[in-house]
């Protein structure tokens, strides 16, 4: 523990109780004006210990905000990583609604020509793509979450007094992350966008 | 008997029609959200509304509560389906005059369950 705050707090103490031990003095005598003075003495102890906590949190928070607009990654997420998160989240929403139809169609299509016993099958199969209203309704949450987050970080960085208004070059520590499956929106980098593409690749290579 | 059905995903949509024409129901019409179906409940001829309760826009509580304001409107049987499954909300839709409330994820039979009893205790039954 740092002991400095402890030092400080044990002289306090002891002024309080000169001023504690000099008001029972005041009050034995009768003497009010002392009283009185021995009062306004110990309010001004703890003014002074009241002033020196507040000192050091506005140090304190100043450092840490200090801290946080040099560091470039915070700034990577409000800029660069959070809205990719939410476009993300997006495309997870798209690709499900995309899915659930594609399987109601086959089903649609499926149902004039089947038995009662498979049609039946066949609904609950429908029914089972109601996934994508539950997960998209979560996602949906997540996005406003994300929604709220950058906003909160870019009042923290403008409050932080960031220079970089204009975006920080992306992604300079460590191994880059896999990208996942190509987001439309997002910069993919040297993604291919589909399976021709891909072959037409591997043909190029001898494949 | 003419059905409108409301909820913002679209798949949602498709699955109840789907299992309202299994039921045979041939005439369903979609809504996205409070603020699409209300108009056209206005306009329309539809004898039965389901609503999600969960919607951008004129969420599925507030369309019920126009619906119930509304004297032409008021006596028609709405069923709520939806993934809002704390009790205070279900009693808030109760006391909003909901006439069924169906909890996703649901079931055929059950939908098929709850419309029957709303119909056979309509007024005019």
């Amino acid at each position: 523990m740092d002991p400095q705050p402890m030092t400080q707090q044990a002289q306090s103490m002891s002024a309080y109780a000169m001023w504690v031990a000099e008001m029972a003095r005041a009050l034995a005598v009768d003497d009010e004006s002392a009283f009185n003075s021995a009062l306004n003495g110990f309010d001004a102890v703890r003014d002074t210990r009241v002033l020196t906590e507040v000192r050091k949190v506005t140090f304190d928070l100043q450092q840490a905000l200090e801290r946080f607009s040099r560091d470039s990654r915070l700034a990577e997420l409000a800029h660069h990583q959070v809205p990719d998160a939410r476009a993300r989240l997006a495309h997870v929403l798209r690709l499900t609604d995309d899915a659930a139809h594609r399987t109601m169609d086959l089903i649609e299509q499926c149902i004039p020509l089947v038995d009662e016993q498979v049609r039946a099958k066949l609904n609950d199969v429908l029914l089972a793509q109601e996934y994508q209203d539950l997960s998209g309704q979560i996602v949906r949450s997540v996005m406003q979450l994300i929604d709220e987050l950058e906003v909160a970080l870019q009042d923290l960085l403008r409050i932080a007094g960031s220079q970089s208004d204009a975006p920080p070059a992306r992604g300079n520590a460590g191994p880059a992350p896999l990208a996942g499956p190509a987001i439309p929106g997002l910069d993919n980098g040297n993604a291919l966008s589909g399976q021709q593409d891909v072959d037409a690749l591997l043909s190029t290579l001898g494949m | 008997m003419n059905f409108l059905v409301v909820d913002d995903f679209s798949t949602m949509r498709r699955i109840i029609k789907n299992l309202l024409n299994d039921l045979g129901y041939a005439n369903v019409t979609e809504a996205d959200d409070g603020n699409t179906a209300l108009p056209m409940l206005k306009q329309g001829n539809f004898d039965f509304l389901i609503t999600d309760w969960n919607m951008p826009g004129m969420p599925g509580l507030e369309l019920l509560k126009q619906v119930r304001a509304d004297s032409r409107l008021a006596k028609m049987p709405v069923l709520m389906l939806t993934a809002e499954a704390k009790r205070e909300q279900i009693v808030e839709a109760a006391q909003a005059g909901v006439n069924g409330y169906v909890i996703k994820p649901f079931t055929a039979a059950v939908l098929k369950e709850k419309i029957d009893k709303i119909l056979a205790t309509r007024p005019g039954a």
